[in-house]
């Protein structure tokens, strides 16, 4: 049977912490040098995937070589933060079904794992993330209709797809807590023997279980923890808020059962460990921000502001495509 | 700040840590074959000189990006494990792009090319059974049959429809090994699933009535009728419905089922194109008439699987527990099975293919009407492995035609250009590909029209008439029956039926 257990994503794409942290230092470490080397870190993208990195400065003389401060791997965090929670405000502003934001931000999370923000910019990864969640969700919404839902240049979108999807190493099926909350809920009411008049307050419970899912998934929990342990830990703590089943004695019953990993004292471990990233999520705001953004635009350079790009794709569609992968390359800037 | 050349750097600087490798890792051998959306291509992994199989992902002409068939095909290749499932190894990438004829990059267009890695296969269903001379022994179609139906049981309890199962997408290796392949059409289902799916699935021959009936709205049964189609076909050497269009399809589905009623399927009348193709008068089932010849079990079995009724039709669980299987002689193992030679030389295809071309061009113009004819002998009875002479090693399934043809263009023999190399005198005995490939190209509503030159990839129907909503110049509408005769016997409206026509057309839309 294809599920969680034998997926792409318990294999390759759950970390310990530890690791994880090395992931994202090194993905800074590696734009830092390269913003040393070359003066700008931004990678250009091709739709066809083809990737062209910044070229060595060639003479140390050049205005280039005003001194560019590197986001640190704190800053690239609430970078990353900043733009998850604008993945929930385009799902939710389309109305798309829950599972395809928290795909777009396992898709999202998953890039990051492999570039810098200074590399990409999040705000066109978190786009493309959003419409090619859709494809593989089966809920297509064309790349325009997304652009024009949120007054950005669909061929951005299209232009990054296969970088995403290659940085994702095709490993397209992504499993989040929601389906797994309900699964537990339907669990408790077996385990419960609910009568009719208590199927609300279960009803309740998955609702306010969901609310926690949507905070778990802006967190790095779905990079550390299984889908079903985030499932439990949220519906932990919305049990936590409205009392509907003695959740101990659940979780008990859970352990139990032969095929359980873990012990008791474990689980309750990993679900306070998770509990704890939901508690402390902290959405970064606009103030925040203010400040890295510029340092990020900075380290992006200018020679391919996407307002410039945008001009020239409006001037001429089939000029624009040319040059705006052209112009980059073969005109300096300065 | 000076951007390096393209691909330079990539060099100098290799891409961090992801996942995909070049496909400069494989030597290409040669092309075998032409995917729901690609070209296939036998490679060799210059480093463990592995054979395998490259399947490239078209990426041109689409509006929207990687295409949603290719993501629907990795996605359910990579949850699919199974001894009777094809292996997606890996998926690679061809660095830098393509220039286009002028040399010029164009961004929107996916020049670079994805393709997926398979393991290498001999052979397929419809190529072995082609060969002339060959017999397939009764242990050795069970042996198909059970590893069919184990592949396909695996999909369905994972929530896969195959929706393209036919024999050019069974494939064999020289250990007898089959497995199914070609998940392009494929998509997951869920019980519960609310949404509608497309109808316009599953090449004609072995598309199922309710599909044809325009049902939007079903599961695992549609694959389970292509099974028995495939079963028949078999035991019977020659494909049993051979449908030119919709419309006739239905009719010869219904001489041989018997025409639905209330009684027999539940809900039929209220199907959403009952009342167009219902029969004037209401027919017999026969099938253990036409089949007279086939043993008991064999003909039980059929019988289930050509049920007209999807509820009532046999599942792939049920049918692995058949007393077909179960009696004597039982299904051979597969490493008994005879090796034949390998299928995909495509040089020498190619020059056969260019042959048989001439050949049949000059016949088409003599015979307006060419008949049927099908080269196929019916199964041995008994044990004994039949060791085809392989004189005319039939072709790969896969079909080739990735250039224009260049058959004349008379009328009725378009197709010649695409037809696949099979056993003299019946290269029609399946649609040519071209309209599978083509139908990619084809139905994006006008806008590869115009603006792209043909590529080769249905370059015949170009100038069809176009429907822009349904399968242009495919007839895939089911209004629309005028494609077939218009081809002589050719059956080749059957591919040109085939699936994606509208279904890609429309890929975005309400179909799924």
């Amino acid at each position: 049977m294809a599920d969680f257990q034998t997926s792409t994503q318990r294999a390759k794409w759950i970390f310990t912490p530890q690791k994880l942290a090395e992931r994202y230092k090194a993905a800074n470490q590696r734009a830092v040098q390269i913003l040393e080397k070359c003066g700008t870190t931004r990678v250009e993208v091709d739709a066809s995937g083809s990737l062209t990195y910044p070229k060595e400065k060639v003479d140390a003389g050049d205005r280039a070589d005003k001194k560019l401060k590197p986001l640190n791997v704190e800053e690239e965090r609430f970078m990353r933060a900043f733009y998850e929670d604008k993945v929930q405000d385009v799902c939710s502003a389309f109305k798309f079904p829950h599972k395809i934001q928290a795909t777009a931000l396992q898709y999202f999370k998953r890039f990051y794992l492999q570039w810098s923000v200074m590399q990409h910019h999040p705000k066109e990864i978190m786009l493309t993330c959003v419409y090619a969640a859709c494809k593989i969700e089966e809920n297509h919404v064309s790349a325009e209709e997304i652009g024009r839902g949120i007054n950005q240049d669909h061929l951005i979108i299209l232009k990054y797809e296969m970088a995403v999807l290659q940085s994702l190493e095709f490993d397209l099926i992504v499993y989040a807590p929601y389906r797994a909350i309900e699964g537990f809920v339907n669990n408790m009411e077996e385990f419960l023997q609910v009568r009719d008049d208590e199927m609300l307050k279960l009803e309740n419970l998955l609702k306010a279980a969901t609310a926690e899912a949507d905070i778990v998934m802006l967190t790095d929990a779905p990079l550390l923890f299984p889908p079903g342990q985030l499932a439990l830990a949220c519906l932990r703590i919305a049990n936590g808020a409205l009392g509907v089943i003695d959740f101990d004695r659940y979780l008990e019953k859970i352990v139990s059962q032969p095929n359980s990993e873990h012990t008791i004292s474990e689980l309750t471990e990993l679900l306070d460990n998770i509990e704890y990233m939901i508690k402390n999520y902290k959405k970064p705001s606009e103030k925040d921000m203010k400040h890295i953004n510029r340092k990020l635009k900075s380290c992006l350079g200018h020679s391919s502001s996407h307002d410039e790009s945008k001009k020239r794709e409006k001037r001429s569609k089939h000029k624009s495509h040319k040059s705006s992968s052209d112009t980059p390359n073969s005109a300096p800037i300065g | 700040m000076v951007m390096a050349d393209l691909g330079k750097l990539n060099v100098e600087e290799p891409p961090p840590i992801w996942g995909s490798r070049s496909v400069d890792c494989f030597e290409k051998l040669e092309q075998i074959g032409e995917g729901t959306y690609g070209q296939v291509y036998m490679a060799k992994e210059i480093k463990t000189g592995e054979i395998v199989a490259l399947k490239k992902i078209r990426m041109d002409n689409e509006r929207e990006g990687f295409p949603i068939t290719a993501i629907r095909e990795i996605k359910i290749l990579k949850k699919l494990h199974h001894e009777n499932v094809i292996q997606l190894k890996e998926i690679v990438t061809s660095p830098g792009r393509d220039r286009d004829d002028q040399g010029k990059p164009d961004n929107n267009k996916y020049k670079g090319g994805i393709y997926m890695v398979f393991d290498y296969m001999d052979h397929d269903l419809t190529g072995l059974a082609d060969r002339p001379g060959l017999r397939f022994t009764v242990p050795q179609i069970k042996c198909y049959m059970k590893q069919l139906l184990t592949g396909l049981h695996y999909c369905h309890v994972n929530q896969v429809l195959h929706r393209d199962i036919k024999g050019s997408n069974l494939l064999i290796d020289n250990e007898g090994n089959l497995k199914l392949a070609d998940f392009g059409l494929a998509r997951s289902f869920s019980h519960d699933h609310a949404g509608n799916l497309t109808n316009r699935v599953i090449t004609l021959w072995y598309r199922p009535p309710e599909l044809l009936l325009g049902a939007t709205k079903y599961g695992p049964a549609i694959d389970m009728w292509s099974v028995g189609c495939i079963f028949a076909e078999l035991l019977h050497a020659k494909p049993i419905l051979p449908g030119k269009n919709e419309h006739e399809q239905l009719n010869k589905i219904f001489e041989l089922c018997g025409s639905p009623d209330e009684n027999i399927w539940p809900g039929v009348s209220k199907m959403p194109w009952y009342n167009n193709f219902k029969p004037a008068r209401p027919l017999k089932r026969r099938v253990r008439e036409f089949f007279r010849h086939f043993d008991r079990h064999a003909l039980e079995l059929l019988e289930k699987m050509l049920v007209l009724d999807p509820s009532q039709r046999i599942s792939a669980k049920d049918a692995l527990d058949a007393e077909y299987f179960w009696t004597d002689p039982l299904p051979c193992d597969p490493k008994s099975l005879p090796t034949y030679e390998s299928s995909h030389e495509f040089q020498t295809k190619k020059k056969r293919q260019q042959q048989r071309q001439n050949e049949e061009a000059a016949k088409r113009q003599k015979l307006q009407h060419p008949q049927q004819q099908h080269s196929r002998l019916p199964p041995l009875q008994h044990g004994g492995q039949s060791h085809a002479a392989p004189h005319w090693p039939a072709g790969p399934n896969h079909p080739n035609n990735n250039a224009l043809p260049q058959v004349p263009a008379g009328p009725s023999h378009h197709f010649y250009g695409n037809g696949k190399p099979r056993g003299p005198p019946a290269p029609n005995r399946y649609p040519p590909s071209g309209n599978q490939s083509g139908g990619y190209n084809q139905n994006r509503g006008g806008y590869s029209s115009g603006s792209y030159p043909p590529q080769g990839r249905g370059a015949p129907y170009v100038a069809g008439p176009r429907r822009p909503s349904g399968g242009g110049a495919y007839g895939v509408g089911p209004p629309n029956y005028t494609q077939g005769g218009q081809y002589g016997g050719s059956g080749s409206s059957g591919r040109g039926q085939n699936p994606m026509g509208g279904n890609r057309n429309q890929q975005y839309g309400w179909q799924q």
